[in-house]
């Protein structure tokens, strides 16, 4: 009996320390991962082929019934293609689920997640779906992405290095990656190219990126964009040997070309979207504009319309932004409106309309009403239309609303006019359109595209109880020349 | 403390467990299947990991028919395939009686009681199934539906962590605890598969569930005297 309870204790220690010891699935493959990333970054080609021929050498995980998860990959592709992301995310996972040995699978639901903003499990699915096949040059490049959105710089230029490597056509991924670099607002992302295309020896060919002038607001604001990163991968990174050895770049590996187009064209329209407001609001931005225009939805017309007019404002004291706000051209010349508590006990001013930025001064404040003008050198041949109404008949009408709350640009809202209201003697209309604080100064409009009122304010207390000053107020308030100001007079009932 | 109970454990298992012919105590399993799913929801790995080497050192029962027992599963299956759930259970019980060991028909006992709603039989089916084999990563993703069902979500939640920590693909568990967190109707199961993840600190995104209708009788609709302060709509960075 006493032996017999020393062999149990004996094996069960044996197995216990064993259990603890051994790291779990995702952290093995992750480590494999990390490594070929740090020896990528180190200019370390050899490192980083042996750790991918380490990669290889797992056990990959059992096949899943490719029946039945393909039907599920089809729709998520498409899915992903409309951009409807949340039925993508659905259609992938259940994919993933039914087959999760499939590397397309695996890549495309990973991909899904960085365009969720998801960026943890973008992650995940991305280690593992390169674990799957380590020379995937999509997987790679989404990968550099999730490191570049996530402000991790030097990791995105080891997975763009790695995506370089293992491309079939090494300049057009060159080339992605420039493309990449111009239009994402994402620092760390321009860094990770800078380097990976400087180790690659493709920075000779490389454009100069155009970076912004203006302080990138999105760090300032609690914006989604910035969600951390596990610390698993972060450890990866403080923790990876440095491999010393002939930086001599490996032969490029074959890719898998029927997966790499399609998703560096994706990653193309999704960072043509995500680098702001273009004014290409359209179903087909190839059509005609006439044809596009009548497949447009009223709420589509105005926002295409609306964003190059409105302005995201940024204010700084003491060296340091201090508010962020919005605000809209109402002339060719670079007048923009916004309230006067955006811009109050400020140092400086930037305004950017349109995807163009200037330095700005204040011409005209007022408090009463809340609203400030401010001169700009930003032209442009086209700028608001004020309308004049304010009556009843306008409770019920739809409105639309454009503005950078906490700092995301160009966020489009609708609501309707849910009331009048005179504040401290000033007109407002009660608004149901959701508005945040960084709204201020923008434009609300209604469906034919003309500013009934500027964003001002909301109630904390209630949901949707958001005031604007009505446009009436703004053409009376003499702030801005009424005769240059291009106006509707109020419709007769 | 715990170390205390890691060599206890053991001990009183070996105690208990007695001769082989006794050792595949039903109850005596069950106790330990309910002990494996406490301390998995308590992220107790080693405790789980005792727990479950207790259960592997008991024998297997001696099967009646083994052959009769097979046949009496691939029948059950078939009609499981053809939608007749009657005729399965009757082939599944079959197949159990004729060997207590065959953890498929006792497995698929347990998901065809879920399936009828017969909660409290399908329990003990995967209870016993996982006594025979702890590690099986279906059994216990049945067992949380049970406990799902049974709105216990303490129970769901173990049985869920040992899901994922069983699973032979847990990058595949994952995805699925996440569809759970975030799709799921069911409040007790999406909220154990959220805990779940948590509890491995795997990325898990709540879902915002839609509050209850408001109750006008409860809070009355009225407008404070003192009407709430404007506040201007500013970015403080």
């Amino acid at each position: 009996m006493n032996s017999r309870f020393a062999a149990l204790a004996l094996a069960l220690l044996f197995a216990v320390a064993r259990a603890d010891a051994a790291p779990g699935q995702y952290e093995t493959l992750d480590y494999y991962v990390q490594q070929m990333i740090a020896a990528a970054a180190a200019k370390d080609a050899t490192g980083a082929q042996t750790f991918r021929e380490q990669l290889e050498q797992l056990a990959r995980p059992e096949a899943g019934d490719s029946a039945k998860a393909q039907p599920h990959r089809r729709q998520g592709s498409d899915y992903l293609n409309q951009n409807q992301l949340k039925e993508a995310l659905a259609a992938f996972r259940q994919a993933f689920i039914f087959d999760p040995a499939d590397r397309e699978i695996a890549r495309q639901l990973g991909l899904t997640y960085l365009r969720l903003n998801r960026l943890k499990e973008a992650e995940r699915l991305s280690v593992y779906a390169l674990s799957l096949a380590p020379a995937q040059a999509p997987a790679w490049l989404i990968l550099g992405e999730i490191y570049g959105q996530a402000g991790d710089g030097q990791r995105a230029a080891g997975a763009f290095v790695n995506a370089y490597r293992c491309a079939e056509n090494p300049a057009q991924l060159a080339e992605t990656l420039r493309r990449l670099a111009s239009t994402s607002r994402a620092p760390a992302l321009q860094e990770g190219v800078r380097l990976a295309l400087e180790i690659t020896g493709s920075e000779a060919d490389a454009k100069p990126a155009a970076g912004p002038t203006m302080p990138a607001p999105a760090p300032e604001a609690p914006a989604p964009t910035t969600a951390p990163i596990s610390a698993a991968g972060s450890a990866a990174k403080a923790g990876s040997p440095i491999i010393s050895g002939p930086a001599a770049a490996s032969a490029p590996t074959p890719a898998h070309p029927e997966a790499i187009s399609g998703v560096l064209g994706m990653i193309a329209r999704r960072l043509e979207s995500l680098a702001g407001p273009t004014g290409k609001a359209g179903p087909e931005p190839g059509a005609p504009a006439a044809a596009r225009a009548e497949a447009e939805s009223p709420g589509q017309r105005i926002y295409r319309r609306g964003i190059p007019l409105t302005c995201l404002i940024a204010t700084s004291r003491d060296g340091k932004t201090a508010n962020l706000g919005s605000g809209l051209l109402v002339s060719a010349d670079g007048h923009v409106i916004t309230n006067q508590h955006v811009i109050e006990k400020t140092g400086n001013l930037a305004v950017r309309c349109g995807g163009r930025e200037s330095a700005a001064t204040v011409l005209k404040r007022s408090k009463k009403p809340d609203l400030a003008l401010l001169a700009t050198a930003l032209t442009l041949p086209d700028a608001f239309v004020f309308n004049e109404s304010y009556s009843q008949t306008l409770i019920g009408q739809d409105v639309f609303v454009i503005g950078n709350p906490y700092g995301l640009e160009g966020t489009f809202s609708t609501g309707v006019i849910s009331g009048l209201r005179e504040i401290d003697g000033v007109r407002h209309l009660q608004i149901s359109a959701p508005v945040s604080p960084g709204n201020s100064g923008g434009p609300v409009m209604l469906a034919d595209g003309t500013v009934i009122g500027i964003a001002a304010m909301g109630l904390k207390a209630g949901q949707n109880l958001n005031f604007a000053i009505a446009s009436v107020e703004v053409i009376a308030s003499g702030l801005f020349d009424p005769s240059r100001m291009q106006r509707r007079p109020p419709v007769a009932p | 403390m715990n170390t205390l109970r890691y060599w206890l454990i053991p001990l009183l298992a070996l105690g208990l467990s007695g001769p082989p012919a006794r050792a595949q105590n039903s109850e005596q399993s069950r106790y330990y299947i309910q002990q494996m799913i406490e301390l998995a929801a308590a992220h107790d790995e080693n405790g789980v990991t005792t727990l479950r080497r207790v259960l592997e050192q008991n024998p297997r029962p001696s099967p009646v028919d083994a052959d009769a027992a097979r046949t009496a599963l691939n029948r059950g299956l078939a009609a499981l395939e053809q939608n007749e759930p009657t005729a399965a259970l009757s082939a599944f019980q079959q197949a159990g009686r004729n060997d207590p060991g065959n953890i498929d028909a006792i497995s698929h006992l347990g998901l065809l009681y879920r399936k009828l709603n017969r909660l409290k039989e399908a329990e003990i089916a995967l209870q016993q199934a996982l006594a025979l084999d702890p590690t099986r990563a279906v059994a216990w993703f049945q067992i949380a539906q049970v406990y799902g069902l049974q709105n216990d979500g303490r129970r769901a939640l173990g049985a869920l962590a040992n899901t994922y920590r069983f699973a032979q693909n847990p990058m595949r568990a994952e995805e699925i605890l996440r569809n759970i967190a975030e799709n799921e109707a069911a409040d007790t199961l999406r909220n154990a598969a959220l805990e779940t993840l948590r509890l491995y600190r795997l990325p898990a995104q709540a879902v915002i569930v839609p509050p209850s209708t408001p109750n006008a009788a409860i809070a009355p609709l009225k407008a404070p005297a003192n009407p709430a302060r404007l506040h201007p709509t500013q970015a403080a960075p």
